[in-house]
Formats: structure tokens, C-alpha cells, sequence
């Protein structure tokens, strides 16, 4: 079952990256809208902070993964 | 001399230097000021064995700058942690009320050097924290590489932590006995991220961690109870952790007023702890200058095998912890964000601009009874070198 799943995880971003349209610079106005960027805002920072503290999970979000605090 | 002396100097050298770049630079250095406030609840502190007031309170101040230098960029993150906790009471109960206050320092500087041809990058990561109880010292490297039509970048990074904890044991179990041999601690951290767009309106970025950490993984003043024994003891854990989270976030542009962001995030350990975490954030255009996000989050996770709940670890056990950010639970958080952000700024004060203004509030909510909420709010300027 559990290899079953991870194939049709690497079929699913296997078609999603291989269906990506070239998309030239002057058609990227919504892309690069404030809202658009691929990455956690600033202000969110403290929220990732205390995630990681109160919960065993952290990481793959560009915040804490266990060094510089005392946190899990 | 006293931490806030420290913080003051370090922000005059850094105004210092700001002032120095004003008379080479033609771009613009961008300030973000923010602020949160964190409060939490609940019954389970991991101080006193997992039963007990986990009432805590955080103030955290930051300070965000980014400097261009040239083709390259200077960015450094600064702020302090003023944190108060009720449980910290319980080390040493004899002890006033202000033992469980105390702040944590820290600084992050990341510098960045992009090629000639602006499709790549590479940068030096320095880092560091300090608390009374708790010290860390890292750094580390980043490499980014990105396609002619810059529709896919690659990135890579590594960081390593040199961390030492003060062994502090609860007071009685003060008695000379050595309940653990080291306070150091090593983190290891290798990052991978993939960015694609997918159209003129979607973009897709996969990313990872691989994590080793070694030495002290315990919290030395954590009590851990067992069957049959009136008396605790030191919490211990295993001298080594690696972890591995894989996340995914999907950007979609639905329309002039609506952008959808999904995130995804599978995390697996060999303390014996897998989590599945998914959040959602809408932001809606109210108007040209401002934007509401909500959002919410849901995390579930398996138990470390070395947790028990309160009293019920088997005296024989090797390992032993009863903090419950450790236990199975599921966590539920929800909020909203508002943006404001005219097109020429919120306030112009000649070469100053304050460009825009965030604030966020969200509520959280843990299975086994914690719950928290938090509010922050964020300043952005430029300096505008003309």
C-alpha cells in the first residue's frame, strides 16, 4: 500500500512538472504579485517558531529544524 | 554587562553601517520592523513530568534588514525573545516568580552573491543565540541556480549548529548524581528546493531537509515519572535524531481579487514520529491597498516511541520522556492576515518610505488540551538612496 501511494506521488509531480507551460517575462504579472511568492511571509516567522517548539515536527518551510534553540 | 546593552550596540554599528552604504548605493535597503505576542495554555508540562500549567507568555521584537551592495546583498535578522513561563517555576518552586522569566537573543546575517548573468547565486549563512540556560553558534552555505527563462531554480544549502545547554536539573534531583554527561549539541542541516511555474497563473516549489543532530537531545530539567516510583527522574533520550520533511507549496492566481496558496509537508523520524501537515491561505483584495488572508492549518503527528503520559513509563526503559510536543495529538490553527500597501506608500518621509503594513492573528488549538493564540504586526520601509 505504502509503495502504491509513493508512486502516484511521483506520477502526480512527474505530470505536473512536465506539463509546465513556458511562460515568457512580460506574461508573469500575477506571478509576481506579493501573495504569489513561493515562500512563508516575514511576519509568519513567529508562527513557524512555535510550531516547531510545541510540536515533534519541523522544517521544509524555511524556518527552525531543531539547532539554535533548545526545541525539538 | 546586561543583554540590552549588547542589543544597542549592535544596532548603532549596524545604523553605522547602513549610513556607510547610503554614499556608495543607488538602490533601495529595506527595513522590516515586527513585533508578536504569543500566549499559551494547558496542563502537561514536560517540567513537572507532564502534568501541569503550561501557561507561557512571549514578546519578540525583530528587526529585518536588507542591504544591495553592489551585485550582491547583505541581510541581517536581529531580535529578542522575552518569554515568561509558569512551568519554569516548577524547576525550582522554592524560588520567586521572576525565575521563570528570561529573553533570548539572536542574530542572523545572510550574505548573497549573484553572477554577472543574474540566473545564479551562492552566499555564506553566520548565526547565533544566547539565554541563560542556552547558547548557539552556526554557519553555513547556500547555492542557487535558476534557468535562461527563469521559470525554475534550484537551491541548495547547508547549515551546521554548535548549541550547549547548562545542565539544570529540577531541584531534587540535585544531589550530585551526574543524569547526564554533556550539554552539547550538533545539528547538521542539508536543504533542497525546487522552484517551477507551471503557467502564467500557478507555480509549484518542492522542498526538503535532511537533518542529523547528536549530543544532548533531552531537556535537562524535564522530570519523567514512572510506575511504582514516588520519585522522578532526569528525562533521556537517544544521542542522535535524524530527520526528514518533505513540503510542497502551490500558488494559484484565481482572479484579480482571489490567489489561493497551499502547502503540504510530510515529516518522518527515528525517534518514531510521522506528521502529516497541510494549511491554506486565501489571500482576498479588498481593494488596490488592501488584502485579507484567511487561513488554516491542520498537523498530525505519531508519538516518539520513548513517550509515555505521566507515570507510566516502565522503570526498566531505556529512554524516557514524557513531553507531550513529543505524543500523538493533531493541532488545528486559524487567522487572519491584513496587508496594507498603497501603491506610493503609507507614509513618505522623503528618502524614508514606509511602504507597507502587516498584521496577523491566529488561534491554536492542541488535542491534548493546549491552546495559544498570537498576534504581530510588521512595518516595512525602504531608504531610498537617490
Amino acid at each position: 500500500m505504502k509503495r502504491i501511494k509513493r508512486t502516484l506521488v511521483m506520477i502526480t509531480v512527474g505530470t505536473i512538472l512536465s506539463s509546465c507551460a513556458a511562460v515568457k517575462p512580460y506574461q508573469k504579472a500575477h506571478l509576481n504579485q506579493e501573495d504569489m511568492k513561493l515562500s512563508a511571509s516575514k511576519i509568519q516567522t513567529y508562527e513557524h517558531n512555535f510550531e516547531t517548539y510545541r510540536e515533534g515536527a519541523s522544517g521544509a518551510n524555511g524556518g527552525k529544524v531543531g539547532g539554535g534553540c533548545g526545541c525539538n | 554587562m546586561q543583554l540590552k546593552h549588547f542589543w544597542a550596540i549592535g544596532l548603532f554599528a549596524l545604523n553605522g553601517f547602513l549610513l556607510a552604504q547610503n554614499s556608495h548605493q543607488s538602490k533601495e535597503i529595506e527595513v522590516d520592523f515586527l513585533v508578536n505576542y504569543y500566549q499559551q495554555d494547558g496542563d502537561h508540562a514536560a517540567v513537572t513530568g507532564g502534568n501541569g500549567t503550561e501557561k507561557l507568555h512571549d514578546t519578540a521584537p525583530m528587526i529585518i534588514v536588507n542591504v544591495p551592495i553592489g551585485n550582491n546583498s547583505l541581510n541581517v535578522a536581529t531580535g529578542v525573545d522575552f518569554y515568561s513561563s509558569a512551568s519554569s517555576d516548577n524547576i525550582d518552586p522554592i524560588r520567586s516568580g521572576a525565575s521563570g522569566s528570561d529573553a533570548r537573543a539572536y542574530a542572523n546575517i545572510d550574505y548573497t552573491i549573484n553572477n554577472a548573468y543574474g540566473n545564479g547565486s551562492y552566499g555564506f549563512l553566520l548565526g547565533g543565540s544566547a539565554e541563560y540556560d542556552y547558547t548557539s553558534f552556526s554557519f553555513g552555505g547556500k547555492w542557487a541556480t535558476a534557468s535562461a527563462d527563469d521559470n525554475r531554480e534550484l537551491a541548495l544549502s547547508g547549515r551546521i549548529f554548535f548549541d550547549r545547554a547548562q545542565l539544570i536539573y529540577p531541584i531534587e534531583l540535585r544531589n550530585g548524581t551526574d543524569w547526564l554527561s554533556d550539554g552539547n549539541r550538533r545539528t547538521y542541516n542539508v536543504s533542497a528546493s525546487y522552484s517551477q511555474v507551471l503557467s502564467q497563473r500557478a507555480q509549484l516549489s518542492l522542498m526538503s531537509d535532511v537533518v542529523y543532530q547528536s549530543g544532548l537531545l533531552s531537556t535537562p530539567f524535564h522530570r519523567v515519572y514512572f510506575t511504582g516510583e514516588s520519585r522522578p527522574r532526569v528525562e533521556k533520550l537517544p544521542d542522535s535524531r535524524i530527520k526528514i520533511p518533505v513540503g510542497a507549496r502551490l500558488n494559484y492566481y484565481v482572479n484579480d481579487w482571489l490567489i489561493s496558496r497551499l502547502y503540504y509537508r510530510f515529516y518522518w523520524d527515528d525517534f518514531g514520529i510521522q506528521a502529516n501537515t497541510a494549511e491554506i491561505e486565501l489571500p482576498v483584495a479588498i481593494s488596490q491597498s488592501v488584502s485579507i488572508t484567511p487561513f488554516y492549518r491542520y498537523h498530525k503527528q505519531s508519538a516518539a516511541d520513548d513517550y509515555r503520559p505521566f507515570g507510566e513509563h516502565n522503570p526498566g526503559d531505556e529512554f524516557y520522556t514524557s513531553d507531550h510536543d513529543l505524543s500523538d495529538f493533531n493541532s488545528h490553527k486559524v487567522g487572519l492576515g491584513l496587508r496594507y500597501y498603497p501603491v506610493f506608500g503609507v507614509a513618505d518621509f522623503g528618502s524614508l518610505l514606509m511602504k507597507r503594513l502587516d498584521f496577523r492573528f491566529s488561534v491554536y488549538d492542541r488535542s491534548d488540551g493546549l491552546s495559544a493564540f498570537s498576534v504581530g504586526m510588521g512595518v516595512s520601509f525602504i531608504i531610498n538612496n537617490h
